[in-house]
């Protein structure tokens, strides 16, 4: 075999004495996707930033087509054909695809209008780089018009457009619906076919096995093992990234086969709202976890939105404990007892630049300070009680920001508020967007944990393996309606996803 | 990389100040050495500068400037601004002095309804912002140009005395040797601290200003902490304007023009971010004590006039552009893996 497109040999980088990769080797062939994978802090970022030429090693060998190459910052590194797709797009919302595409190199007119741009050379320019993908989006298009995996699209054309020889791709699929994810696979296996190697960092396993050739594992800065896809199983993945076994969840759903279900506390009746959803009703009972599962877009986020007071419904009434709530704001919902943990935790879930103290204790003054003022004592206790329950972890103590915990944390910091302020239903959005095996593990124990004391929680998720996980009772909605409702034990993904795309039960 | 804090609970306040002592240290220490400076030059050069006397000079100019710096810490730790203030101190001197000169109304009463009108000013600006939603630069611009015009409506442009013994108290008189309205400073900083760090309403600011939205979902009543910011903001611009009106005894409707402007400096000198979320009301006093201690400074080195807002203009640019650069350090060479 001919020397590998790509090999990073023995790198080692430390920040402040603490070393984030410790003799770390990845290699990749033209022609392959290699996935990349890890938990959160595992050390992938900082090997892309490597390569990337964001960060410099200490020490190892970064080599092109078997020479070695040193990358100064970033542009060294996409002259060498590297290319990174963030998880995070950049773009210019208000502009054209075209202009996107261009962005900084638009061409110009002839002549004595050599400072105006050439509209029509822009157009013809963008064309042809879209059809490199045979993507079928009209460049004069505003960026923001575009559906999330078009914009990836875009990003991923972009990268084409300047020879890209090495693309890294940060889990692309995080926004992206089932359908968008296999348009997405399909233009990464052309990407192969033309010769180009792929890096793909993903927490989504499913995925991994169907997009990788091979897969590389980090752990805690150190490289635990490349194998080819075909010579690991799931499970034996999961225990490379882990370092552990994780529990079956089958294993655990038999013993939870004889759950205790109380009164129904969340009794939802003929809720509408124009354009969003209707005529939905749905009950949840004290200890009961129902999974509401959709497609992106189906409905199912709104409808915990308005139930939680965000948005406003148009007709139909909400029960909590029997009794009829009006709930016009999220301060009503808190009072009724409802909590909410929203789909974008960064932005609506956490005060990022406060600590994680703070965060936890943000919605309960009712106890912690009744007069206003707090009780500095009790906060502290409180805190380190929900910290120590969930297992929240953090380098710096309860002080820490929760900008700088991992998706995970973050998460549980969100729920330790609710269950600070004392709820009765809990809503959850997506609950482990973003969030590494370990940690999502960890979330759905502490969600059974929570309904075994008798929490009623309703659970959004556009992710099939989530809802089939956790879910006693599963709901399907499709463009707006409920179109079908399986227990724990009947649901199966394909039922599941029949009847989510509108099928009947 | 970050210390590692202790795990065990702590109690009470200490612990609380320390917190917060360590958290804001860098900003302060910054804030300090550049104050030490700053005393150092002018001590060199006038030999007046580093007396008992001098320093109580400067404590009497204090009052006003810190007594509107807290009103716009607040705001600017929720993410607003309010550039209404100047023009708001201005309105509470001119009404009181024209019910009580023009409608025999007794003093007391018409400087109590000439603050309440600054609070109701207050009040508009809280509701366009949090209510109507109107942008807050927009809104007290708007209030800002709207108040001042009413000051020179109502005064008819004219500068009105205010001879009172009582009134000018506020601003002239001494207390054990302190100037009242330093006195009144301080006590309105020791209760905004402890309104800030103590209280649920205070953390709700913070959390606001850090994120609107998370904020609104955590079932924190945004739109009600925001009146009250503003609303505050007014009385306490209010009551500024009233102080300067007793050490002039005058009331004049061109009074605190361009206050606006030094607050924020003096604001964002000590530490307050212009995007929100962050600020304390320490690191504003310090700020405020800079500025004047600057002031005072170049009229004791006899430095001229016109070179003392480049000077004041120099030191914003140089103490917030230091902090910008730790930052950007800490965050190139401590940022996560």
């Amino acid at each position: 075999m001919s020397a590998p497109l790509l090999e990073m040999r023995h790198i080692d980088k430390s920040f402040y004495g603490v070393k984030v990769l410790d003799d770390v080797s990845i290699d990749l062939f033209a022609g392959e996707t290699v996935a990349l994978l890890g938990e959160n802090g595992a050390g992938k970022s900082t090997l892309i930033k490597i390569l990337n030429g964001d960060y410099t090693r200490d020490s190892g060998d970064v080599m092109l087509d078997g020479q070695p190459v040193h990358f100064a910052e970033p542009r060294d590194a996409e002259a060498a054909g590297i290319r990174m797709i963030y998880q995070e797009l950049h773009y210019a919302p208000e502009l054209s695809v075209a202009e996107n595409l261009l962005l900084g190199r638009l061409p110009h007119r002839q002549g004595a209008f050599g400072w105006m741009v050439d509209w029509n050379a822009t157009r013809e320019k963008a064309r042809e780089a879209l059809k490199l993908l045979n993507v079928d989006i009209d460049p004069m298009t505003k960026m923001r018009d575009l559906s999330v995996v078009e914009r990836e699209i875009i990003e991923i054309v972009k990268a084409l457009s300047r020879k890209a020889r090495i693309i890294v791709m940060d889990e692309p699929t995080a926004a992206l619906t089932p359908p968008e994810v296999q348009r997405l696979f399909g233009i990464i296996r052309d990407l192969c076919k033309q010769g180009i190697g792929i890096i793909y960092i993903s927490h989504r396993l499913d995925e991994v096995f169907q997009i990788a050739h091979r897969v590389t594992v980090l752990r805690d800065g150190k490289h635990v093992g490349t194998h080819p896809i075909a010579e690991v199983t799931h499970k034996a993945l999961v225990k490379m990234m882990v370092g552990r076994d994780i529990e079956e969840r089958a294993e655990v759903r038999k013993n939870a086969a004889a759950i205790q279900l109380g009164e129904v506390v969340l009794d939802v009746e003929k809720l509408s709202k124009q354009g969003a959803f209707e005529d939905i009703s749905l009950q949840v009972r004290a200890g009961e976890i129902v999974g509401l599962f959709g497609l992106l877009g189906a409905g199912h986020n709104i409808l915990t939105q308005t139930i939680f007071g965000v948005e406003k419904a148009d007709s139909g009434q909400v029960r909590i404990g029997g009794q009829v709530v009006q709930i016009a704001s999220p301060q009503d919902a808190k009072r009724a007892g409802i909590g909410f943990v929203p789909l974008d935790r960064k932005v609506n879930g956490l005060v990022m630049g406060m600590s994680v103290r703070k965060n936890i204790t943000l919605s309960n003054w009712r106890t912690l300070a009744p007069l206003g003022i707090f009780s500095q004592g009790k906060e502290m206790q409180n805190t380190h009680h929900w910290v120590d329950q969930l297992g929240i972890r953090m380098a710096g103590g309860v002080e820490t920001h929760t900008r700088y915990l991992s998706g995970g944390n973050q998460q549980k910091v969100v729920l330790a508020r609710w269950l600070e302020a004392n709820v009765r239903v809990l809503l959850l959005n997506e609950p482990t967007w973003g969030v590494d095996v370990g940690a999502r593990s960890d979330i759905y124990d502490q969600l059974e944990a929570l309904a075994a004391k008798g929490l009623a929680i309703l659970m959004v998720s556009s992710d099939i393996e989530e809802v089939l996980t956790v879910s006693h009772r599963i709901l399907t909605i499709y463009k707006g309606r409920l179109t079908g409702e399986f227990m724990q034990g009947d649901a199966t993904q394909e039922k599941l996803l029949h009847t989510a795309a509108g099928g009947v039960s | 990389m970050q210390n590692t804090a202790t795990a065990a609970p702590s109690r009470g306040m200490m612990p609380q100040l320390g917190r917060w002592l360590r958290g804001e240290r860098l900003t302060t220490l910054n804030l300090f050495v550049t104050f030490v400076i700053i005393c150092i030059i002018f001590a060199s050069q006038a030999q007046f500068f580093l007396t008992l006397e001098n320093f109580v000079n400067i404590g009497r100019t204090l009052g006003v400037v810190g007594i509107v710096s807290i009103g716009m810490t607040l705001v600017l730790i929720t993410g607003g601004v309010d550039i209404s203030v100047g023009s708001v101190a201005a309105l509470s001197s001119v009404v009181a002095s024209i019910l009580w000169l023009q409608a025999d109304v007794p003093l007391f009463l018409a400087t109590v309804i000439g603050l309440l009108a600054c609070t109701f000013v207050g009040f508009l600006n809280g509701y366009l912002i949090a209510v109507v939603r109107i942008n807050p630069l927009i809104t007290t611009l708007a209030s800002f140009s709207i108040v001042r015009g009413l000051a020179f409506v109502l005064s008819n442009g004219q500068t009105n005395q205010l001879n009172d013994e009582a009134f000018k108290f506020l601003g002239r008189g001494e207390i054990a040797g302190f100037p009242v309205s330093l006195l009144l400073m301080i006590a309105l900083y020791i209760l905004f601290f402890f309104i800030m760090h103590f209280t649920q309403f205070g953390r709700n600011l913070y959390a606001i200003g850090g994120s609107p939205d998370a904020s609104r979902l955590a079932g924190i009543a945004v739109r009600r902490h925001l009146l009250i910011v503003y609303t505050l903001s007014g009385f306490l611009a209010g009551l500024a304007g009233i102080i300067i009106a007793s050490q002039l005894a005058s009331s004049a409707p061109r009074a605190a023009t361009g206050l606006e402007f030094t607050v924020i400096a003096a604001v964002v000198l000590g530490g307050t971010s212009l995007s929100g979320g962050k600020g304390s009301l320490i690191g504003t006093l310090v700020g405020v004590f800079i500025l004047r201690v600057l002031d005072n400074g170049l009229v004791q080195t006899r430095v001229s006039s016109f070179y003392q807002d480049v000077v004041s203009g120099a030191v914003l640019l140089l103490a917030v552009g230091f902090d910008q650069l730790r930052l950007r350090l800490t965050s190139t060479f401590g940022g996560k893996s």
